[in-house]
């Protein structure tokens, strides 16, 4: 092994001039890039900056067009992952690549070299444990993957790379759909695997916070080049934020207070199972007026996409009663409610939200073509449809040469941009905005969170679904924390705070509580 | 790959023009007509002398034509049935049995009303042609309903439904019109009642009406994915489904309506074979045959990716070739299954091809002026 004889201190692995091209983009221009046994150096730039793809050829899924990476001081080629995991590089994804039916210690073992044709679980177990304890990680070996929350499943996927004896460790977006508590567990444990000299690379792309308490250094990067490599000791999360868009930033959102008018949307009691059967909503209530945010706080899976769903007409319900506008839609097609005046914005963009092989008039007519002002006789005005997608293009200011381009070229930010305009052009009564700023760089998530603010002094009743913490406070005339299918209590905007919200969300009833 | 001082990339294309789409289909189908060519050399022919008989037996002999103009009505047909679902994303592999369905549901009409080869006192032609065309297009829906309604409502695989679906026709027509069948032919000869003479469908020059079906079914089609709100639907939902449903596009009534709609179309194919093409004018013995050729109407659906218009002159190829390939390898004295083996490399290169529709050849001087012509390519 090439980094047997590594010294905290030296350099582990070097990149030197890094190119790829895509048709169309250079996703990686000249990227120099370098670590330290024990360091801690994050990658740090907004999407479409190029970290996903600096990030896959580190870990050998691309091969650079031009360039060279260095493991200990020699030249090294992966032309797989298995070539880059075998020389010591180990790879935590976002989206978790492990078996859901297998126990965690079989998806720690599998693949493993150690593991051969007979599975000697009983040593492995023991191995495991040892980098539990000397990591702080707690996890029960035993159970299946599908029943494990994502911080836990992080937790595989980190022992699985230690297992195989990562000497680096890249980690994506590590503390994304992660709770309060979670990322809290995750930092001290990326601390102690530094302090034993493991080379960690996070990938992040906007959570400054993260950054500056965990970082030695930090290298930004913005369309596809390496605007600043800083020691994180110098930086402050303003000068950093300017470094990472190119220029003075700070979040520009007021909470406005708007008039409380009619009542909306009622929910009472409303109950649901999930996708595998289990009751993944239990007696929900709560009501939205005119002008107010609705913020629902919690991380995924504790029930929001299967309220949102029944909201949208998409999931049936066990029990309870859904009333807009004081109509009983709890059973009325989705298609029924968009002529009510229901407006939803997926939290899946791409696969929910777009069409991507359609153009942008065609991903417009998604919400117009059962508007009788947009067809004639069965026949869709697409005349009329392209102005429509032409004004709220330049409303909304969607980067795009024209119309016509598909929805699929569009950067997640502009396709967010597109979704939200198209949304709100109808003036929709009751907005539901799922996750609506998850993965977008920082502009783009000022400008959609100010547009929500927007919709709300324009008399419409938001609900408001989000992960980020910050968001939900900074919104939210009324705050839900979900946990389990449950709300631990809904707060009023100005009773809501980091510290009892994020309890709320983990599951700890927090004293005294209003409801 | 380099070769002296050229280097030759595949590059992913970024998008593609209808020409260059049409330009690639008429390479395919000259390289597979070269390479069907080695066949011929093979067994001791001029390729050059075969082809010239194939092309001109289909589309110039007087006898050769009308059964290629025929042949094509009919897969232009079962295209049709096909491209439909495939626009909704879904998979008609039931052009055979919603073609039987069709055909049934001719002679069935023609029972109800007391008509055989022996008894031609019915109503008027006027109104028993109509109910003739109508009933195949409803046997072909009836049973391509099956396939839709299962898909909708409990999203049952469609393509194992019309599969399985076609063999139960299959068997249900042999079984109608055998000895002893309700469609059986007095003469007994495995083969249904004719049609009275009465009852011939009108001919222009010699070619059934149901070429202007065929064809304005095309124009409807074409017409109805790229302006109406119901074609707007169906490609949404076969784009993406989860899209289409957050739309409010019922994910049950999607596929329910296009396997209809198809369904329809193969059995009013059933209507032009076996009661419109002169010299037919029954559900034949050889019915079978025409069941498989059904099939062929998936390959020009693919082929034409689901262009209604595009499928015409496809629809029309695949007709010629079975109609020349068949008739060569009796004139030339071949071995048996000329047809099928042409149209089967001819689909085959066709499919292969579809390769460039994603991937272009890109043939570069040095490596050095390469890189800077790429990267002035995208700038």
């Amino acid at each position: 092994m090439i980094l047997d004889e590594i010294k905290r201190g030296d350099t582990v692995l070097e990149a030197r001039g890094i190119t790829k091209r895509f048709p169309g983009v250079v996703a990686n221009d000249q990227i120099d890039f370098e670590i330290k046994a024990g360091e801690i150096h994050a990658v740090l730039g907004e999407n479409g900056a190029g970290k996903t793809t600096l990030m896959k050829i580190l870990f050998g899924q691309y091969q650079p067009d031009e360039g060279e990476i260095y493991l200990g001081g020699k030249q090294v080629k992966f032309k797989s992952p298995l070539d880059a995991i075998d020389l010591g590089i180990g790879m935590v994804h976002q989206h978790r690549k492990l078996v859901p039916a297998h126990t965690v210690i079989e998806n720690i073992v599998l693949g493993h070299p150690n593991a051969g044709k007979i599975l000697n679980l009983n040593r492995a177990t023991r191995e495991i444990n040892e980098l539990c304890e000397k990591y702080g990680f707690s996890i029960d070996l035993k159970a299946k993957v599908w029943q494990l929350s994502e911080g836990e499943k992080q937790v595989v996927e980190i022992l699985k790379a230690l297992y195989r004896g990562a000497d680096v460790l890249i980690m994506d977006e590590p503390t994304t759909a992660l709770t309060p508590l979670e990322t809290e567990k995750l930092l001290t444990s990326i601390e102690a695997m530094s302090s034993d000299d493991l080379a960690i690379v996070p990938f992040i792309t906007h959570k400054l916070p993260i950054v500056l308490r965990i970082s030695d250094r930090v290298t930004v990067l913005r369309n596809g080049k390496v605007v600043a490599c800083l020691d994180t000791e110098n930086v402050t999360e303003k000068s950093l934020a300017k470094v990472l868009v190119g220029r003075e930033f700070i979040f520009r959102i007021e909470r406005k207070k708007v008039e409380k008018g009619k009542t909306i949307l009622q929910v009472e009691n409303l109950s649901a199972l999930s996708d595998k059967g289990f009751l993944a909503l239990d007696g929900i209530s709560f009501s939205i007026s005119e002008g107010e945010i609705f913020g629902i706080a919690g991380v995924s899976g504790n029930g929001q996409r299967e309220l949102v769903e029944i909201l949208a007409g998409l999931r049936s319900t066990e029990g309870g009663k859904v009333v807009l506008d004081g109509n009983d839609i709890t059973s009325t097609s989705s298609f029924k409610r968009w002529q009510l005046g229901m407006g939803y914005i997926p939290a899946d963009r791409n696969e929910v939200g777009s069409i991507a092989d359609f153009s942008l008039v065609e991903n417009t007519t998604m919400n117009y073509y059962f508007d009788a002002d947009y067809y004639h006789r069965g026949t869709l005005d697409y005349k009329k449809i392209r102005e429509l997608t032409e004004d709220i293009i330049s409303e909304y200011g969607v980067v795009t040469p024209n119309p016509d381009v598909k929805a699929k070229n569009l950067s997640g930010g502009n396709l967010q941009k597109l979704i939200l305009a198209r949304v709100l052009s109808r003036k929709p009564r009751l907005v539901i905005a799922d996750l609506p700023t998850q993965g977008l760089d920082i502009g783009a998530t000022e400008f959609v969170r100010n547009k929500l603010v927007e919709a709300k002094q324009k008399k419409a009743g938001v609900l408001l679904i989000s992960e980020d913490l910050e968001e939900i406070l900074s919104l939210s005339d009324w705050v839900a924390p979900i946990y389990e299918g449950k709300f631990m209590g809904i707060l009023p905007g100005d009773k809501a705070k980091r510290e009892n919200v994020g309890a709320m969300m983990a599951g700890i009833s927090w004293e005294g509580e209003e409801t | 790959m380099r070769i002296g001082g050229y280097g030759i990339k595949l590059e992913k294309r970024v998008s593609l023009t209808r020409w260059q789409a049409a330009t690639i289909s008429i390479l395919a189908i000259i390289v597979a007509l070269a390479l069907f060519g080695i066949i011929f050399i093979l067994a001791g022919i001029n390729p050059f002398v075969a082809y010239q008989e194939i092309f001109s037996y289909a589309f110039v002999n007087r006898f050769g034509l009308p059964v290629t103009i025929n042949r094509f009505i009919f897969l232009l047909l079962c295209t049709y049935a096909f491209i439909i679902p495939f626009r909704a994303g879904l998979w008609n592999i039931g052009m055979t049995g919603q073609f039987y369905a069709g055909s049934l549901a001719v002679y069935a009409v023609l029972l109800a009303f007391g008509v055989n080869e022996f008894n031609a006192q019915h109503p008027s032609p006027m109104i028993v042609l109509p109910i003739m065309l109508i009933a195949a297009a409803l046997g072909g829906a009836a049973i391509g309903a099956i396939a839709g309604f299962l898909k909708g409502k409990y999203d049952i695989n469609e393509i194992v439904v019309t599969m399985m679906l076609n063999f139960m026709a299959f068997w249900l027509v042999s079984f109608m019109i055998k000895e002893g069948g309700p469609f059986m032919n007095p003469g007994g000869r495995g083969e249904s009642f004719e049609l009275p003479e009465s009852l011939f469908a009108p001919l222009v020059l010699d070619i059934p009406f149901t070429i202007f079906i065929a064809l304005a079914i095309g124009l409807l089609l074409s017409y109805m994915f790229a302006k109406t709100k119901i074609g707007y639907q169906i490609r949404a939902y076969g784009h993406n489904p989860a899209a289409a449903e957050y739309a409010g596009i019922s994910k049950f009534f999607i596929p329910l309506l296009v396997f209809i709609m198809g369904g329809a179309i193969a059995g009013l194919a059933g209507y032009h074979y076996f009661a419109a093409v002169p010299g037919v004018y029954k559900i034949a013995r050889n019915y079978g045959f025409f069941g498989d050729l059904a099939f062929y109407g998936i390959i020009c659906g693919l082929i034409s990716q689901g262009n209604a218009l595009a499928a015409i002159p496809i629809a029309l190829l695949f007709g010629g070739l079975s109609v020349g390939g068949r008739f060569v390898q009796g004139q030339l004295n071949m071995s048996f299954g000329v047809d099928y083996a042409l149209l089967g490399v001819l689909m085959i290169t066709l499919v292969a091809f579809q390769f460039f529709y994603r991937y272009k050849i890109v043939v570069l001087k040095t490596k050095k002026e390469a890189s800077r012509a790429v990267a002035h390519h995208y700038d």
